[in-house]
């Protein structure tokens, strides 16, 4: 098991709270909670170990491309850099939905 | 022709279950995800947690009634139930019962999709099962108790066993339940008794379908939402018009007895013989003779113990006496090898189809001879290897004839009677919940040979894809997962571990020493009260850090609860 930790500058607030996946075979969960800072925060556990280049990579894509203030926590347990965009997407929208959208 | 498009309730995962089953818009969830009480236990061994620790507890209405939905995440970790996971539905099921019993009726509804024991916390899976069986034995004078197998993994293991002490069961095709895994029967017994790469066999063997025709189950039903949630509602409509099965032990008792296994059964028989009324018998009429004597701690220290007094058993197996500590009554309950038994997976001692139904019939025969008067204590003498391992076990539902025996010794708490287990040899798995593990008080020796476990080394490792030499490695750091009684005594449940007796050949002064503890636990238990086992989280190892989880996630469901 691994645990990796990434931190990136933000400025947008996100206005609720999410969580999605499961920590089941090929897939993964995501938390991602309001922070107060100025700054996403994020945690990954996987228990697939050696792939560190690989999270950074698409950690980094995603959060250079949303630029949102969050902790986030990811427990992985062998997610594709696929799934791990699509579950992050996901948790976005959750995280992001406007109360004007939702009716 | 109208067809309306089905929504799969297979297909969603343990969160999606929970919602479905409620109101739209009561849905409430406790210990969510984002209260992060995961399980302590497995990052140690190098596997990644999950925050809601794979089992999903939800309060809401059903129908505009009061219910308590309990959903397992068979995705992760194949649904095995480990301390805080065990304690989310042990503890759900508590308050439940608090409330029923203030005047609040609150209806639990379980979806089971696990495998049973998580192996990486064994011995705390196997507490928390235990304590979940309680609850559910209790709950069900109060209100029915819904179980809800609608497949993927199923039900098995431990919690096969808390199925089948649900008030009714609900499955689809697609749902299993059996007390073994097909790959545990494969290594245990051999590929000849069961093939775990044979899918037809396993699903014709403890699939929905068979289950509910033989009598296993109480209904089948297609795999769609709208579907379960009806179910679910008439069940708890009419929850209350079923026998238990684990009640009926007569005419389980009868069923099996009537079975010819000298060849395979098959599937269509059972269904066959469950729904024809009994004709013969076969066996088992003659009351044991006292001259057949089986080698091993469990016969060794019944004859001691019961000191002459006439056994009544007819089942060579099953050894029962009632006998006299002083001027308290007591019925002594040992399993114990028979060589000749017609069960042929069941003859070292192990917990099959004819011991647990058995014990059922002789606790709750002393509960019925009690009813009006003084309650004898029931002492369990436990020395065994394991549950069986079998086809028929599997195909005769050996699950359910372990729920028969763990609700009569709850019963028998409930009802008054002092309960307590002395452990003077192997206490494992499914045959240790069986026989022993509802007790009020543990008692244990002190003794190399004493073990308690979930499953042989072996079989632990296969299924966690683990090496033998890696799983000795995790005993070491996490108490739970070892074999020897001194790591059991770090959780807290026993109520003592008593030094210098000689196990294996013991004395009449070992025979005092044992005397002297069951009479001051029954003692213990009459000052104290408590009908539950409650105690074994107040206990001071318990309290010190041994339960440390399972108290944590009882304190915060108790403050999330209103």
């Amino acid at each position: 098991m691994e645990t990796l930790k990434y931190t990136f500058p933000a400025t947008k607030k996100i206005s609720q709270r999410a969580h999605v996946g499961v920590v089941g075979s090929g897939d993964m969960e995501v938390i991602v909670e309001p922070y107060e800072g100025a700054e996403a925060e994020v945690t990954v556990r996987t228990g697939v170990t050696g792939f560190k280049k690989t999270w950074e990579a698409v950690i980094d894509r995603f959060f250079t491309q949303h630029d949102i203030a969050a902790k986030v926590k990811i427990n992985d347990f062998g997610a594709t850099p696929g799934v791990v965009t699509i579950r992050l997407a996901q948790a976005l929208e959750v995280s992001s939905l406007d109360t004007s959208v939702k009716s | 022709m109208t067809q309306a498009l089905r929504a799969s309730f297979l297909e969603c995962s343990g969160r999606e279950r929970a919602i479905k089953l409620l109101d739209d818009g009561t849905y409430r969830e406790l210990l969510s995800p984002f209260d992060g009480v995961e399980s302590p236990h497995l990052e140690p061994q190098g596997i990644v947690p999950q925050s809601d620790d794979g089992v999903i507890v939800a309060r809401g209405t059903i129908n505009g009634q009061q219910a308590v939905v309990i959903s397992i995440e068979g995705s992760f970790q194949g649904g095995g139930i480990g301390e805080v996971s065990g304690s989310k539905i042990a503890g759900a099921l508590e308050i439940a019962l608090k409330q029923c019993k203030n005047g609040i009726k609150v209806i639990p509804v379980l979806v089971f999709d696990t495998g049973g024991v998580r192996l990486q916390e064994a011995n705390y899976g196997l507490l928390s099962i235990a304590e979940i069986g309680a609850a559910i034995v209790a709950l069900r004078r109060h209100v029915p108790v819904i179980a809800v197998i609608p497949g993927k993994i199923g039900a098995f293991g431990g919690m096969s066993i808390t199925a089948g002490l649900c008030s009714a069961i609900i499955m689809t095709r697609e749902g299993r339940l059996g007390l073994n895994g097909p790959e545990v029967i494969e290594q245990e017994a051999g590929i000849r008794e069961f093939d775990s790469k044979d899918r037809p066999l396993i699903w014709s063997t403890i699939g929905g379908e068979q289950r509910t025709a033989a009598g296993f189950a109480d209904l089948l039903i297609e795999d769609d939402t709208e579907s379960i949630k009806e179910a679910v509602l008439y069940m708890i409509k009419s929850g209350a018009i079923f026998a238990p099965r684990t009640e009926q032990v007569e005419r389980y008792e009868a069923f099996l007895n009537q079975l010819d296994l000298s060849q395979r059964l098959t599937p269509e028989d059972v269904r066959r013989l469950w729904n024809e009324p009994c004709k013969k018998t076969v066996g088992e009429s003659q009351s044991v003779s006292e001259n057949v004597k089986s080698e091993g701690r469990g016969q060794t220290w019944f004859d001691l113990l019961r000191d002459g007094a006439p056994e009544i058993s007819n089942v060579p197996s099953v050894r029962v006496a009632d006998a006299l500590i002083e001027e308290t009554k007591v019925r002594y309950i040992a399993v114990v090898p028979d060589t000749q038994s017609r069960f042929s997976r069941a003859r070292n001692g192990e917990v099959g189809l004819r011991e647990g139904w058995t014990i059922a019939k002789y606790i709750r025969e002393a509960i019925q001879e009690d009813q009006n008067g003084e309650k004898r204590a029931i002492v369990a003498i436990v020395d065994v290897p394991s549950q069986a391992y079998g086809y028929h076990e599997e195909l005769l539902g050996i699950h359910q004839a372990c729920a028969a025996a763990v609700d009569a010794y709850a019963s028998a708490r409930i009802n008054g009677h002092p309960v307590v287990s002395f452990i003077p040899g192997n206490a494992i798995s499914g045959a240790f919940l069986s026989h022993g593990m509802q007790a009020h008080r543990l008692i244990a020796l002190r003794d190399p040979g004493v073990t308690v476990h979930v499953m042989s080394k072996k079989s632990a490792a296969r299924i966690t894809h683990r090496s033998l030499e890696e799983l000795e490695a995790a005993a070491k750091k996490v108490p739970a997962m070892a074999y020897d009684i001194e790591s059991f005594q770090k959780l807290g449940a026993l109520h003592s571990l008593v030094d210098g007796i000689e196990a294996d050949s013991p004395e009449l002064k070992d025979r005092d020493s044992i005397y002297k503890e069951i009479k001051e636990a029954i003692e213990d238990i009459e000052t104290v009260g408590s009908m539950d086992l409650e105690v074994r989280l107040t206990s001071p190892l318990a309290q010190d850090g041994g339960r440390a989880a399972s108290i944590l996630v009882r304190k915060k469901l108790n403050e999330q609860w209103n």
